[in-house]
This record gives C-alpha cells, structure tokens and sequence, in this order.
C-alpha cells in the first residue's frame, strides 16, 4: 500500500521486521517510518509544563464555547460568566494528563469557594475510556466530549492550547488570563489561579 | 564567474572582472611595495569567492557533502535508522554524529558550503546584471579593420557606390533585427543579447529556489495525524501525533480544518506474480474549511491529496484498527474503541497492537498482540494469508499490574511496557469476531467485537512551494534561453573601387556557437545581403580565394585575438558558455 | 486491464534480436577498421593546408571544401587543430563510405527499428507507458541513445564512432535482459499518476543523451592522448583506429554540445519529480537517495558547463568532470534505486 515496492519487501525481509519487535517505526526502514503515525508511537503533542499569564487589559476574550458533557448534558462557558473557568483539556490515554489529573481535582475543591469553575474538554476518547478516568480519579467537575477536538479550533486566533495537556484560565469577564501548556502543577496553576481571583 | 578572456595570444589572465582597480599593475621586475590592507585582503577574497574558479569547487563540495547524506541514515528522514546504525556500529557512530553525517543537510558546514556558494553566485550576478542593464542600449564596437582576417568572411563587388551599399547594409541588417553602428564606410550589426538576460535569468532563478525553500523552512510545518474511520480530527496542535513546525510557525497559524474519514477501501491482486500487492486504495473523507463551514466531501487518494486552504492533507499509510471491549475486574467496560495496530508484514497485513486499559480495578489490565485479517493455520503457527479482511482473527496476551501512564512519562500506543506487569497465565486464544477470551480470577474480559481500519496523514503546509516551483520553471526557461541563443555580429564595409564601383567586404563573429550554426546563418545572411547588393565576384582577385586565410600568413593567427579585442574593450562580460 | 503476455513475449524477443543485430553492426564497425579502404577525399590539393578551427563556409565563387574526418593531421601542426567536420553537411567534400562501414550503419538502424519495437510491444503489453520500472527503464534509454546517436551522426558523419557505442548499448541491454529483467506487470498505485509519463520520460531522454555523452567522453580521452603523443613524436599520425575517428577539438566539442542538449532536459525531469514528490509523498524535496544524487549529477554537469567556460579547465579536466557526472548518474540508476532504502525504489526487482 504505501510507496514501497516488492523490492523493499522482499529485500528487507521478514527477518528484519521480526528484529525490529513491536515498534512500528522501525518495520521496513524509511516508508514506515513516513507512513507510522509520528516516529515514537506516542501519538500527541506534548508541552513542558510552561506557563504564562495575562493581565488584567491584555487578555483577550475567551471565545464561546459550549458542547455535551460526558454524561450527555449540555453544557456553555457563558453560563458561568461571573466565575473564574479553567479550561482543561485532556485525554485518558494520555500520560501527563492522568499525572496531573489529582493535582487538577486538589486545586477544584480548593478554589470552588473562591468561585472557579473547572471544565475539562476530554478529546480523542472514548466514553467508556472517559467515564473510567473520570471515576478512577474522582473528578467532580464537568467534562465535555469532544472527540474531534473542535472546542481547540475556538481558541485559535486568541490563546490556542497548544499541546496536551493544556489549561486556560478564563477571569470572572470571560477573558482569557492565563495559560499552561503541558502537565499543571500547583505551582504553575496555582499561581495563575491566586492571582486571578485576587483580581491582579 | 570569470569573464572568458578573448587571450589566444597567451596573455596571464587575472581572475573576475569586476573592472575595479584593485592594486596598481606593477612590471613584474620590481617587488610589491606594500601589502594588503584589511580592506585590500577583503577585496581579494571577495574577488576569489566569486570567480569562476572557486564557484567550480564549491560546487564539486556541494555534491560531495551530499554524499553521505544519500549513503548514511539521517535523522531528519529515519530516525530509527540511525539508531539502528548506533547499535551496528557503536565507535564509529558518533564520531559520524560529530562531524554532523547524521544530519547531513541541516548541518552547519553543509549550510556553509551553498551559503558560500550563492554568496559567490549572487556576487558575481548582481554586478552582471546591473552591466546588462546598462549596456542594454551600447551600441556594437566598430567594424575591424580587415575583415577577411575573421573566420567568416566573403567579398563581392557591386555598382553602387560605398555609401549607398552601407545604406541597403543597414535597412536589410534592420530587417532582421540587428542593432547598428555606422560610421565612415563600415557598420556594426550584432544580435543575440537575449542570452546574457538568458543566463542571468538561471542564476537569479537559482538564488529564488534557495530564497523560497527557506521561506517554507521557516513558514511552513509539516505534521501527521492517524485517524480510524468514523472518527474525525481538528488542525489543531492538540489534535495531531507530531507536529514539526518551522521556527516562525505558532500554533495559531493552522488552517482551522476538520476533517472526517468516512470510509477506506484498499483492493489488494488476488493472484498471479504481483499477489498481495495493493491495487488501490480510497480514502472517503468529508471536511469542513472552517469551524461552522459548509461540509465536502473527497476522494482522498496516493497521488490525490486534498487541498484546504493552502495546507495539503496527504494520504500515507493504511491499517487495521481491531475494536475491543475491556471488561475489568468489577465488571465495568473500562475500554471500548477501535485500536489502531501497525502492519508488520507488508505483503500480509499482520498488524502488532496493544491495548491499555490504565483505569480498570482492581488491577490495571493491558494487552498485547496480533491482528491477522486472513488468519490461517500453518503447522500450528497462526498466519495471516492475505491482505484483505476475509478471515479477521487476534490473539492477544493479557497482562496486569502498572501500566507507567500515571507517571506522566509519554509512552508509545502501540507499545506495552511490562516492566511493572505480569503476564496473566492463561492459554493462547484466537478470537474471531464476536468472541471474548475471559481471564482467569476475575481479573477481566477481553471482547473482540469488530474491525476498522485507519489511514495516516500528513498535513503540509508550504509557502514556498509555489515560489520555489516559479523559480525553477523561470531558471530552466534562462538555460534553455542561453543554450539557444548566439551572440553574433556582423561587419560590412565599403571600399570605393573606382568607375562607380565599390567592393563590400562582409564578415562575421560569433561569441559562442553551441548550436554550431552560425556558419549556415551567415551564409544565408552574406548571400542575402550580396542580392541585395547586386553582387558580383571581385574582378581580379587580390587574395587567393575568399573565405580563406591568404596563404602562408602565419601572423594571422594572431587574428581572433586582435579582432575580438574590441569586443572586450566595450563590455567585459562574456556569457559563461565561452567560445567553442 | 490485465497484461497481454503475448505482446511482452514479442518484446522480449525483439530486444533480444536487437541485441544481436547491435553486436553484429559492433563488429562490422570494427571490421571497417581492421579492412576498410582508407576512403578518398574528394577534396583537391587544399587537403594540406592547415585549415583554421572556426573556419566557417566562405559564400564566394569558390566554396572551400572540409577534409573530412579521416584527413592526416599535417606533422608540426598544433596536435589540437584536428581537421573540423563540415559544420554544412550539404558543402560538399562528404566522404564516401566503404561497405562495411556502410553495413554497419545499416545494421545500426536495423537494430534500433527493432529496439523502438521491443520498447513499443512493452508498452502496449502493459497498457501504460513502457518506463514503469528499472528493466523498463533501460531498455527506453538505450533506444534514446542509438536514436540520438543515428541523429547525431546524420549531421556529423562520424560513424566510426558506431563501434564504442553499439558496444555499450549491447552491454546495457545484456545488463537489462539478464540481471536486471523484470516480467510485465502492473505498477504500484503510487506510480500511477500521469507524471510518470513526464517525469520519466524525461529522465529517460536525458539519460540516454548523456550516455552518448559520456561515450563520446572517453573516445575523447583516447583521441586527446593519441593527439599529444603525436605531437610529442611518439605516435604516428593517422594510426590504426585514430585515422577513422574526429579530432580530439572536434569530439570535444560534440560531447560539449551533447550534454548541453540533455542538460536542460534533465532539470527539467528534476522539476517535474519534485511536483510529483509533492503530490505523492507530502513533499517536493526530501533528500531521497535518488533525489539527492539526482542532485548530484544535476551539480556535476553544471561544473562540466562552468570549467568549460574556466581557461585551465577544459578539454581533459572538463572530460573528467562529464564522466564523473555520468557515473555518478549510473550509480543513481543501478545502486542507489536498488540497493538504498527510500521512497524512491520502484525498481520491480524481485
């Protein structure tokens, strides 16, 4: 199927693939390697954890955003106008996102009386996958199902997460505050989040 | 590039010419006063990087740096290869790397060497073309002075007088669309600067090529992306495998495309010598431009990609994505998806593939195998006998414990790390379609429930392409421009010969005759212009013979040089094809 | 569709015999050589005269006549200064062929009319262009190259020249009909877009113009080394098989013009495969084994037409830079689409 010819085949042989074990990258030399789905397998973009933050006059508006919950809901970033929203965008599949996953639900229950709201946008899942993750690891705040990553094409043109994990701060007037591109720590979120509802 | 010196006569020539004053010629007896300068040594090096000579060598370095980017792994291309190669050859391996092999074309001495190279070129370029456009309206030197010494020439007598004769000279010469110089009893006609536009025209379209793959380097990106069929996926950089973008690219410059795979379809020869070869293969997708956008649907095909808005979509490789059902130890499905497995025979499709099922309880269960879409049984050993799906079988081996994904540590799909998993002992089990392999204690169920198959993609982006493609179609238009085109002039003059009479000598030259024609173009040119002259042979021959050299006149060898010598005193830029 | 086996058998015979009629015109060349008369000029007393390199045809009452190629050089002459061939093939002065030579010309185009078959049964045995893969691949450009050849030798009347060249055709085609040989077949979906019939064929074209080239090339390193050692008075003049063929200023010059014949049509093949590149694989360039030392060889011919502009560099320096640009061709050809992985392997060879 792919640009190769029953030379490569052939002259590379079962005997090569078999050596080659299970990494697909490796099964006949360069054609696998442009037709296998990124050279490492791993399958997504990953950040380092970076993370910046907006002030108050420089953010941009957040753009609207509204879907079906994992539970079937329907859910909008409007109505929460008023709140602090964080956006998280994640995967179960997805390393980081699961290593980041208790710290998310740490700083959910600690914020929710200071009125932020979290959300998650669970992309690229299944829902039996999702529903797993989600009671694994107890997470109480709504998550939408978007399986074609279309919540991410909002956010272009303004603060676009841009690996996964990704997490948006959206302030009380629905501009976006801050970012944090890759795992959430409680330093970095933490941080973005103290000096939202403070208001600075 | 080196002018071509018209020095037959043997004089040392010096490099490039610029025309600038560079030192002061000294006769060679007494020794040079004072040494360079700084701005003396860059004069020269500029001098040495843009001639002729040194554009040859660069050039020779440019294809042998090219070599064992050709012969070796490279990284940009193979990575696994180059592992691969580090495993072979452990010593030599990174003293490869070390002299930049592994990455041939991204290394800084192979940078060195085209920069270099079309720093000379653009040099030597520039200046030419700023000559050309001057000298657009120069007018041919004047005519020399015996024009039987050149190599064509005829002579013929006519009853007009020497003026008339330059008169009908001049409007036949005009026709034909040589431009004049006329003076007292000679003219000048030359034709043919469209090759120096020609050639100048190729070099600068090289300088383009470089200036637009740059452009797409740093504009452009390039990224992959699986996708199962039903399932859809955003260009965006959260939803795709690998994104390599160019250094001025930021996440928002994707187009903001979505696209949907609907349905792929691949036909694989049944029989004869090309068995198991792919016959072809669909991919039915539907897009949308723009969040909101109207939905298209396309054909996506090898040789077919789609096009949205500037950024390609590239059909790449195919596959089997078995589905599965995880039912873990509480009887929760805890999995339930297509999982894309990667071909590991090409000419039979086995695919290899493992499952992960991190949030199953109360062991994390994952799984891994193989995908057979015509299994068959050969001496006990499960093979896969065609590439089409006609008997889908897997068989996967099930183990539990820590799969590593709570860390954080990226990890491949389609790899299982068992190093904090057992195997779950139990019997090797080939499920087909529908059936379940339950694992032992409770621990879980496996279910295969169906097959999908996945395409893989590449999304490009390139705004260099159509410049860089322009500049190529312009540069093969100036080669072929300079090929074709002579440069040549004509001379005519006339000598009064008494009673009404006048003689008219007529020759030629031609700076470079690739074509090798010249000698039939000026036979018509001379016969025409003799016709027109009402011509007749000479009475009594002065010379013996026209056309050739007068016997015995070994001074004339000197001739070419002294004819031409004209020519280099108006312009000293020759085209680079040199005289044959 | 499927292949008609019947018309590929008839291809594969008519190549064969085309090899054969190849290797008798080879010999009938030799043959002339070895026993052919010196034939006469028809040219009068100017024989001797030392005739000027550039000199054109005089348009006069008298036409000057070209000594054809077989003339002796003059003994003191300047070894370069071979007689030209006429630039005119209609001035007059054309040599007349004894009928061996005469034999082995007809038996040249007697071979190529089969050749052109054998490639045009392929073809429609397959129903697609016949340049699909490597066996395909050479058979088309050897047919270019006697094609060119025949052309060439139309014009400049050098047919002595025949016997170096059927020479390499026949091992081309032995090469092709044994090691390289691969039955017909369909192709792989990506080679199925109409580019392979431009891109190739360009390729094709090319090729064989530079293979003429190349063996043009090394007569001329033969002709320039006998020219030296007969003006260092080691060699007679108009000895054995030199007498026959061109001057070395004037085979100098047919490979000079034969390459810049097939030089643009190569760029324009490479510009053609970038287009297809992009269409196919995602990308007009990727430093591809095949694209990269198709860049080599495009680099190296472009050094070939720069030292010939260079004084110091032409003649053999420039000849030696040709052939190295021919080699490295063949190697793209034979080694790298074979032995090399890449995108670029549609060699078929099993």
């Amino acid at each position: 199927m792919l640009p190769s010819s029953i030379a490569v085949r052939r002259a590379v042989g079962l005997a090569a693939m078999a050596a080659a074990g299970v990494l697909g990258a490796t099964a006949c030399g360069g054609q696998i390697a442009a037709s296998t789905p990124a050279s490492n397998g791993v399958n997504f973009v990953s950040g380092n954890g970076s993370s910046s933050y907006f002030k108050p006059g420089s953010r941009p508006d957040a753009p609207a955003v509204s879907g079906t919950t994992l539970s079937g809901a329907r859910l909008s970033l409007s109505s929460y106008r008023g709140k602090v929203v964080v956006v998280n965008f994640w995967g179960s599949w997805c390393a980081p996102c699961r290593s980041e996953a208790p710290t998310l639900a740490v700083l959910a229950g600690q914020y929710r009386s200071k009125g932020v709201q979290f959300v998650g946008v669970d992309i690229r899942d299944s829902p039996a996958s999702a529903e797993a993750f989600v009671q694994n690891f107890g997470i109480s705040y709504p998550s939408l199902n978007d399986p074609a990553d279309e919540i991410a094409l909002a956010f272009r043109g303004t603060v676009p997460p841009a690996a996964i994990p990704s997490t948006l701060v959206i302030d009380r007037s629905g501009h976006i505050a801050g970012r944090v591109i890759g795992q959430a720590s409680e330093a970095s979120l933490g941080t973005i989040l103290a000096d939202v509802t403070a208001g600075t | 590039m080196t002018d071509v010196r018209t020095s037959e006569a043997g004089h040392g020539t010096s490099e490039a010419g610029h025309g600038t004053a560079g030192e002061p010629a000294t006769p060679p007896a007494r020794p040079r006063a004072r040494s360079f300068g700084v701005l003396g040594w860059a004069r020269w090096i500029w001098r040495q990087l843009t001639s002729m000579r040194i554009a040859l060598v660069l050039l020779f370095l440019l294809a042998l740096g090219s070599v064992p980017g050709s012969l070796l792994p490279q990284q940009g291309i193979d990575p696994a290869a180059v592992q691969q190669y580090y495993t072979a050859h452990p010593s030599l391996a990174p003293f490869l790397n070390a002299l930049g092999l592994f990455n041939v074309f991204a290394a800084p001495w192979f940078a060195a060497i085209y920069l270099l190279l079309f720093t000379s070129l653009a040099g030597c370029v520039l200046p030419r073309a700023l000559r050309l456009i001057r000298s657009a309206r120069a007018l041919p030197p004047r005519a020399p002075r015996h024009l039987s010494r050149l190599p064509n020439s005829t002579r013929y007598e006519t009853s007009m007088t020497a003026g008339e004769a330059a008169t009908v000279a001049a409007a036949f010469l005009r026709r034909r669309r040589f431009r004049l110089n006329q003076g007292d009893g000679w003219l000048s006609a030359e034709k043919g600067y469209r090759r120096e536009v020609g050639n100048l025209l190729f070099h600068i379209a090289l300088i383009g090529v470089l200036v637009s793959i740059s452009v797409g380097g740093l504009f452009g990106y390039k990224a992959d992306r699986l996708i199962v069929e039903g399932s859809s996926f955003a260009d965006t950089v959260t939803d795709l495998d690998a994104f390599h973008p160019g250094h001025l690219v930021s996440a928002s410059d994707l187009a903001p495309f979505t696209l949907t795979l609907n349905k792929f379809s691949a036909s694989y020869i049944p029989s004869g010598p090309d068995r198991d070869q792919p016959d072809n293969f669909v991919a039915n997708v539907s897009y949308t431009a723009q969040p909101g956008g109207a939905a298209r649907t396309y054909n996506l095909e090898v040789n077919h990609p789609l096009n949205v808005d500037a950024t390609k979509v590239y059909l790449i490789g195919h596959g089997y994505a078995p589905v599965f059902r995880v039912t873990d130890g509480r009887g929760k499905v805890v999995y339930n998806q297509a999982t894309p497995f990667l071909p590991a025979d090409q000419s039979t499709y086995l695919s290899e593939g493992v499952v992960k099922a991190p949030d199953a309880h109360p062991q994390e269960l994952g799984f891994a195998g193989v995908f057979l879409p015509t299994a068959v049984d050969v001496n006990g050993q499960l093979e896969s006998a065609f590439p089409a799906p006609y008997e889908p079988a897997v068989s996967m081996i099930p183990y539990s414990g820590n799969l590593g994904l709570n860390s954080g540590a990226a990890q491949s799909v389609y790899q299982l790390n068992t190093s904090g998993m057992h195997r779950i002992a139990t019997p090797v089990q080939v499920l087909t379609p529908g059936q379940s392999m339950k694992l032992p204690g409770g621990a879980g169920t496996l279910t295969f429930t169906g097959y999908k198959q996945w395409i893989s993609l590449q999304v490009t982006y390139d705004p260099g392409q159509a410049p860089a493609l322009i500049s190529g179609v312009v540069a093969l238009a100036g080669l072929v421009l300079s090929f074709l085109i002579r440069r040549r002039r004509i001379f005519v003059r006339g000598y009064d010969a008494g009673s009404g009479r006048a003689v008219v000598e007529v020759a030629g030259l031609a700076r470079s005759d690739v074509g090798g024609g010249f000698d039939a173009e000026f036979a018509e040119l001379a016969a025409g212009l003799r016709a027109a002259h009402g011509g007749t042979d000479p009475a009594a021959p002065s010379e013996p013979g026209a056309g050739t050299r007068p016997a015995g006149d070994g001074a004339d060898r000197a001739g070419p040089a002294a004819v031409a010598a004209p020519m280099s005193d108006n312009e000293r830029s020759v085209s680079s094809e040199g005289t044959e | 569709m499927s292949d008609n086996l019947g018309l590929a058998q008839l291809s594969d015979h008519l190549l064969i015999v085309a090899v054969v009629i190849y290797s008798l015109a080879m010999l009938a060349y030799a043959g002339d050589f070895a026993y052919g008369r010196r034939a006469k000029a028809t040219a009068s007393a100017k024989t001797a005269r030392p005739v000027p390199e550039l000199a054109g045809v005089g348009i006069s009452g008298t036409v000057s006549t070209q000594e054809p190629p077989q003339a002796v050089t003059e003994p003191g002459q300047p070894p370069a200064a071979g007689p030209p061939v006429a630039a005119d093939p209609a001035a007059g002065g054309r040599e007349r062929l004894g009928p061996l030579i005469r034999g082995a010309i007809a038996l040249t185009c007697l071979g190529l009319a089969l050749h052109l078959a054998g490639v045009i049964t392929r073809g429609l045995a397959v129903h697609r262009v016949p340049w699909g893969d490597m066996y395909e691949f050479v058979t088309a450009l050897t047919c270019v190259t006697v094609l060119f050849f025949v052309a060439l030798m139309m014009r400049y009347r050098a047919w002595h020249l025949g016997v170096f060249l059927t020479g390499a055709v026949v091992v081309a085609l032995g090469l092709a009909q044994t090691v390289i040989y691969t039955p017909a077949g369909p192709l792989v979906p990506a080679l199925r877009s109409y580019w392979l019939a431009i891109h190739v064929a360009a390729m094709t074209l090319s090729v064989g113009i530079f293979f003429v080239a190349a063996v043009l090339g090394v007569v001329y390193l033969f002709a320039e080394r006998y020219a030296r050692r007969v003006a260092a008075g080691r060699s007679l003049p108009g000895h054995g098989i030199m007498r026959r063929l061109p001057g070395a200023e004037e085979l100098d010059r047919l490979t000079y013009r034969t390459v810049v014949f097939g030089f643009p049509i190569w760029t324009f093949g490479i510009i053609a495969g970038a287009i297809w590149a992009d269409q196919a694989w995602g990308r007009y360039w990727g430093w591809d084994p095949v694209e990269t030392w198709a860049f080599i060889t495009w680099v190296v011919y472009a050094c070939f037409l720069h030292a010939r502009a260079t004084a110091g560099w032409r003649g053999k320096r420039a000849a030696y830079i040709q052939l190295t640009g021919f080699a490295c061709l063949l190697f793209n050809v034979l080694v790298v689409q074979t032995f090399v992985t890449g995108l670029h392997s549609y060699a078929g060879l099993g």
